[in-house]
């Protein structure tokens, strides 16, 4: 994409480095990384209520980007917005947000909601995936922890919505959530934004 | 400006080893200081001076902007609708000093384009090897006859956001049911498509919440179609009945003269007296950009459109509302862009890192109501004839006719996208 040399730096396996903030220089990468700044906060990190992008793992991000491209997972903008990359677009910007770090939202919840939605978590086997807290070890999980319960919400209203596209990987979601009551998923959504 | 030579390829590999824990690396060692002058530090300045010294951290950055405090204009049609207050528009510059940039309050006089030199009101020269100009609109007094700046204390424009939005504030107040606004639009290209349509509803919001539900909006407009029309009106409707009524040109909305004493708005056929007149009136690139040579005969300033690189000019980059880029409006999101484009290209000179492609996106939010959001993107590539265009099948509106839920959900993210914007400027 650049000059050799600079290249060789890429091959001298530096790449992960130089997809980080910024001062490596104007790479694609961080060019195109940068352009979500106005809905998801500088490097990702929202102040919301649109959710927290960076430090989401490379493979969720350039998956979600993918299915909002071809249109397999509703969004109210992301559709609009993702239909405007080529795949390897969506990589470079999917590598630079993942290498940013994650910054949790500063999201006032309702504690007894928060406590509430930690124990539907827990019994109806949220964490087998998602971890007690919301932080998954598996890069295709996102992390819900500090994510902003307005999207979380939303998002788990369009899992239990059969009219809403969905990707494939959130087909377990729908089954799950659909017997689920709306207030039961603001729990879950006050929860995960509570969580450490 | 091509290929790298040694010592960059050094610094450069120094450097994305150094990378720090908070995210802001430090460059290692040798390093030229290149000098980068941004002017205005509004949507578009201060996120190039941001992103400049983001890229480039050794680089001496540094913003002029006149005044003290920055006004967003974006959501001020919110303070029209009684939804916020001038509070949480206003900013100032601390959180860009914090990141080491220099912000210099005063307002620049002059600038030569080819030496790269700016003096300003305080008496200060200043020198660089790049500049980056973004100081937004100014609005043609006189271009409506009657319309000059005395005309705009009786009857304000408020499309610069501060005291004119409270003094358009304090008329719909003080209102009476039953009177008439009237909003007076501009032709194409000015600030903000969305804007006028978004401000009736706002306005309309105000009202309908005073109980004054007899009032109605008028809208006389220079033009026949406008920006997510169909999303307007099919909101206005649903908001606020018949309480917002547009007139395209073709219709007689055209205004030839504005009387600000009797608060009457001209048209070709007919006399419309008002008892609050907004008028939206024709402007072009801010003043400094053209008296210092940057506009052409359009009263913009062209730019290579995938650098922001002024046509006028080496090393000068124009962003935001006063360049000319294409299919992108004149909007707060993409003047971020634009900016973001600038400072990745002067940082590539400073660098010897060539760009190869500027990614550009806008988005426009519009509340109509507190509950009732919509909106325009836009995603953008240079085309073969160099403008700016939407990149095939990607962008455009909210879907007309969509469930309430996601005009909420739109309203949510619109609030969203405003305190994103914010931050990405100042801090
Ligand atoms: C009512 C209204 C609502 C809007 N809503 C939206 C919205 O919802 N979304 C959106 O994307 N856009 C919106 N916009 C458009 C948006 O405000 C502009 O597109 C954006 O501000 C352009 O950024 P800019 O940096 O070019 O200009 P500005 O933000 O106006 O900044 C220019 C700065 O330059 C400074 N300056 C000028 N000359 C000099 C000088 N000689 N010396 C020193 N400083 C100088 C000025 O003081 C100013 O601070 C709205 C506009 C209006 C009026
Ligand atoms: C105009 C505002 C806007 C812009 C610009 C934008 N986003 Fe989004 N993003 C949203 C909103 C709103 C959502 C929630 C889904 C929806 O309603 O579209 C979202 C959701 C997402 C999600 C899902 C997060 C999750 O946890 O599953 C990802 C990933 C994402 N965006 C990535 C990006 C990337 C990458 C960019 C830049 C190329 C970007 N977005 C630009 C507004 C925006
Ligand atoms: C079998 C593993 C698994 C189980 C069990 C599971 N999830 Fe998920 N969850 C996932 C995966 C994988 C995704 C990402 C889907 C995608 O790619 O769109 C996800 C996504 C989500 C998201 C979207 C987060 C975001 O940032 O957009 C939410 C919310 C969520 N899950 C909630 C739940 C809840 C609540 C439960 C329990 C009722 C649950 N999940 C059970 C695997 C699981």
């Amino acid at each position: 994409m650049y000059n050799k040399k600079l290249g060789v730096v890429l091959a001298a396996g530096l790449l992960a480095a130089s997809a980080s903030a910024g001062a490596n220089g104007p790479t694609a990468a961080a060019i195109v990384g940068h352009t979500c700044a106005g809905c998801h906060g500088t490097l990702g990190a929202s102040v919301g209520p649109a959710p927290v992008i960076g430090g989401l793992s490379e493979m969720y991000l350039a998956s979600t980007m993918a299915a909002y491209k071809d249109g397999t997972r509703f969004g109210t903008v992301m559709e609009r917005l993702g239909r405007g990359y080529t795949p390897g677009e969506i990589l470079d910007m999917s590598k630079f947000l993942a290498a940013q770090p994650w910054v949790s939202g500063k999201i006032p919840v309702d504690a007894k909601a928060a406590e509430k939605g930690k124990t539907i978590h827990s019994a109806n086997g949220c964490a087998g995936c998602h971890g007690p807290t919301g932080i998954s070890p598996m890069p295709n999980t996102p992390r819900m922890a500090g994510q902003y319960a307005d999207y979380l919400y939303f998002q788990m209203m369009d899992y239990k919505d059969a009219k809403k596209a969905i990707p494939g990987a959130a087909m377990i979601m729908r089954n799950m959530l659909t017997p689920v009551s709306d207030d039961d998923v603001k729990a879950l959504a006050a929860f995960y934004a509570s969580a450490k | 400006m091509s290929t790298m030579n040694r010592r960059d390829f050094v610094k450069l590999a120094g450097a994305a080893t150094a990378v720090g824990t908070v995210g802001f690396p430090m460059v290692g060692f040798g390093a030229p200081k290149a000098s980068v002058v941004v002017i205005g530090g509004g949507y578009a300045g201060a996120i190039a001076a941001k992103y400049t010294k983001l890229y480039v951290p050794d680089a001496e950055v540094t913003l002029i902007e006149r005044k003290k405090e920055y006004i967003s204009h974006p959501f001020s049609n919110e303070v029209l609708g009684g939804e916020r207050d001038m509070k949480s528009l206003t900013f100032t510059y601390a959180g860009l000093e914090k990141r080491g940039l220099k912000v210099l309050q005063d307002e620049v006089l002059d600038i030569d384009i080819v030496s790269k030199t700016v003096k300003t009101k305080g008496g200060k020269s200043l020198k660089a090897d790049y500049l980056i100009v973004a100081p937004g609109i100014e609005i043609k007094w006189g271009a409506i006859p009657g319309y000059g700046q005395e005309a705009a204390e009786l009857a304000p424009h408020a499309w610069e956001a501060g005291p004119q939005t409270l003094l358009l504030k304090k008329q719909i107040d003080a209102m009476p049911d039953g009177g008439l606004l009237v909003i007076v639009a501009p032709a194409n290209p000015f600030r903000c498509p969305p804007g006028p349509y978004e401000r009736a509803a706002q306005i309309a919001a105000n009202l309908t919440h005073a109980g004054k539900k007899k009032a109605k909006i008028m809208i006389l407009d220079a033009k026949d179609a406008f920006s997510k029309q169909a999303l307007f009106t099919e909101g206005w409707k649903h908001n606020y009945g018949d309480m917002i009524q547009w007139v395209g040109a073709s219709g007689g909305g055209k205004v030839m003269e504005i009387d600000a004493k009797t608060l009457t708005a001209k048209t070709e056929f007919d006399d419309f007296k008002a008892n609050v007149l907004n008028v939206i009136p024709p402007h072009r690139c801010g003043a400094i950009a053209a008296k210092v040579g940057l506009t052409d005969d359009s009263g913009w300033c062209p730019v290579n459109q995938a650098t922001f690189e002024s046509k006028k000019a080496k090393g000068v980059y124009v962003v935001g509302d006063s360049c000319i880029a294409g299919a992108m409006p004149k909007s707060g999101y993409a003047a971020n862009t634009q900016a973001k484009v600038a400072a990745a290209n002067v940082a590539g000179a400073i660098l010897g890192m060539k760009i190869e492609k500027p990614f550009l996106t806008n988005t426009c939010y519009s509340l109509l109501a507190h509950d009732y959001g919509i909106s325009v993107a836009g995603v953008y590539e240079v085309g073969a004839d160099g403008v700016l265009a939407d990149v095939k099948g990607s962008g455009g509106i909210s879907p007309v006719g969509a469930p309430l839920d996601t005009r909420k959900r739109e309203s949510v993210y619109g609030v969203s996208w405003y305190n994103n914007i914010v931050s990405d400027m100042f801090t």
